[in-house]
């Protein structure tokens, strides 16, 4: 059984790795846009938040998620 | 009067409404499914080319050849919806009637799943009755439902996965439910490819219950599912991976899959917020349900309808998920302000009572109209039109307001806007099919079609997959090599377009070859019928 707070650390991980993703993007050259992209916007609107959700998470500790 | 009294009448009045208004949408489904049973054409293009792969199968041949000889067809599907119909092709025949009852059959079987799930976990009727039948009134449901395609069959199997799996820990049938559910999601996956979100949070949501059978869940399905795979690739002699997958790949629009995010909130709106917060309410207060990850990972599929080829059909899921889920959280709802399992003050007692039996109805009646789509004319829909106003509301209705590109008068609304499914055929239509089929009757020599019923009909072989040759195309998989000699020499004795997706060079060498002589509008589509040169060139060939 996962517990919150291992679910908490899994979400953080999947955020940092869409952060990571949507900010690497640019060190590969893909991409069409200059700069940052519309879909990066849209990866670090999603990947923040999941960090911020697995951070509360983490808070609730040993409940079953 | 007391108000426990007002407010139980106020709500069996409210909840009567409720129930009429979603039983309106499904008469308006039925009358809908019933108009396109009984036409012979293709509604929506692509239908044809779905029939065309059970009547292969039925012939005992795969769907999935080589595009780049003749006949240049393919198909781009997994086989399990085709499979389906094959039983129905000796009632029905080589006809589109057998491919949209067996969809439409789907779309009423998942909105039976929901209905039975809530109704498990919800008391009462009204919640997991419309919980079901507002599955079936949704626009994107209510058009494609009675269609020969194969994504609602998909979403029936998807249903039913998770329905079978959120009980996999039931004291006595914990095993025979994980088996099934892990069965229905093979099966969806085997209808079509973007099941693979919902596997994903079934086996989530067993993992975060049991890892140990999560992983061995996982593993069963792939070994299954992979095994199945290879054994297809190796009969087809790699045509299936060619064909159900790199020819999948295709140029990606967010600002397609952003506008279609926003028209399924506002179609949707109070039972994607109700699924949206019951999530949140179990990610931080109680435990994760199968149903509430359903609902999370189905968005993942919506994400992927800025694919060229792809639409709103993408949402279908999420909308089965925000349904079943929206019904969840009402009875949670209800069950929390009645305060059951506890004792409840008078005071609190009433305030349940006004959330149980006023404000779910209410909240219902508010969501219906959202989702307006009417026929707007005959002697039932033309006064209903008017009553509701929507009969000058029209966007495509005038001759003076016509979309582009749509080139008949639609006696039809849909909150959607601008929409080419859901309206019904008329006797123009019809008239105008027949007229297609006089010049494929006549022709001299196979057709090269953008819709197969029109060869299908007038027993010519099938002759190309347009859109999975542009697919081919577009990712350097075909060779054009043959099918433009073949249309160089004329060899077709007819051409009919619709929206032109062929490949550049097919376009460019009918474009030298063949000659339009009628452009027929047909289900507010332009049909360009094209004769070789040497046709024109001699009259009485």
């Amino acid at each position: 059984m996962i517990t919150k707070r291992q679910l908490g650390f899994i979400v953080i991980a999947l955020g940092l790795l869409m952060l990571a993703a949507t900010v690497g993007v640019d060190l590969i050259g893909a991409g069409q846009w200059g700069g940052f992209g519309p879909l990066q916007r849209i990866g670090i609107g999603l990947s923040l938040p999941a960090v911020a959700v697995g951070c509360v998470l983490i808070r609730l500790g040993d409940r079953p998620a | 009067m007391p108000l426990s009294r007002i407010l139980k009448s106020l709500g069996a009045a409210l909840a009567l409404l409720a129930v009429l208004a979603y039983l309106g949408y499904m008469i308006v489904y039925v009358v809908y499914a019933v108009n396109l049973f009984q036409w012979p054409f293709d509604y929506d293009q692509g239908e044809g080319f779905e029939l065309y792969d059970a009547i292969l199968y039925n012939q005992g041949e795969w769907p999935y050849q080589s595009n780049s000889t003749y006949p240049f067809y393919a198909s781009n599907y997994p086989p399990l919806f085709h499979l389906l119909i094959v039983p129905l092709l000796p009632v029905f025949g080589p006809r589109l009637v057998a491919g949209r009852l067996v969809s439409f059959a789907a779309t009423l079987i998942t909105g039976g799943v929901i209905f039975v799930v809530v109704r498990r976990k919800v008391s009462g009727w009204l919640i997991p009755l419309v919980s079901g039948m507002a599955y079936l009134a949704s626009n994107y449901v209510y058009q494609v439902g009675p269609l020969c395609r194969m994504h609602m069959t998909m979403v029936m199997f998807e249903a039913l996965a998770i329905a079978f799996i959120a009980e996999f820990e039931h004291s006595r049938h914990g095993r025979r439910n994980l088996i099934l559910g892990l069965l229905m999601l093979l099966c969806a996956g085997y209808t079509k490819q973007m099941a693979v979100f919902t596997v994903a949070a079934a086996l989530s949501y067993v993992f975060l219950r049991d890892i140990k059978k999560a992983i061995v869940a996982g593993v069963a399905l792939t070994v299954v599912a992979g095994a199945i795979f290879w054994l297809l690739n190796i009969a087809t002699e790699g045509q299936w991976w060619i064909n159900t997958i790199q020819a999948n790949v295709n140029k990606f629009d967010y600002r397609q899959t952003i506008f279609l995010f926003k028209q399924w909130f506002q179609l949707h709106t109070i039972f994607i917020l109700l699924a949206a917060s019951y999530l949140v309410y179990e990610l931080f207060w109680d435990r994760l349900s199968a149903y509430s990850l359903w609902f999370l990972f189905s968005l993942g599929a919506g994400a992927l309808s800025g694919k060229w080829g792809a639409g709103f059909g993408y949402f279908t899921t999420a909308i089965a998920a925000a349904c079943l889920t929206s019904g969840l959280a009402l009875g949670r709802l209800r069950d929390w302000k009645l305060g059951i399992g506890s004792p409840a003050p008078q005071e609190q007692t009433n305030w349940g009572l006004g959330i149980g039996a006023v404000i779910i109805p209410l909240l219902y009646l508010v969501q219906a109209p959202r989702m307006l789509h009417t026929p707007t004319s005959g002697p039932v829909f033309g006064p209903l039109a008017r009553a509701l106003g929507v009969e000058n509301a029209l966007v495509y209705g005038t001759s003076d307001n016509l979309a582009e590109n749509h080139c008949a008068v639609v006696q039809y609304h849909d909150a959607m806007g601008y929409t080419q499914l859901g309206h019904m055929l008329t006797a123009d239509d019809y008239a105008a099919g027949e007229e297609i089929l006089n010049y494929v009757r006549t022709s001299n020599g196979p057709i090269l079609s953008e819709e197969a019923m029109f060869s299908l009909l007038a027993g010519e072989p099938v002759v190309t997959n347009p859109t999975q040759l542009l697919n081919l195309y577009n990712n350097n998989l075909l060779d054009t090599t043959e099918i433009v000699e073949r249309i160089s020499q004329q060899e077709f004795g007819l051409i009919i377009f619709r929206a032109q997706f062929y490949p550049h060079p097919v376009l460019e060498a009918v474009g030298q070859n063949y000659k339009p002589v009628e452009h027929i509008c047909m289900n507010g589509f332009y049909y360009h019928i094209l004769w070789p040169q040497r046709k024109l060139d001699n009259p009485s060939e």
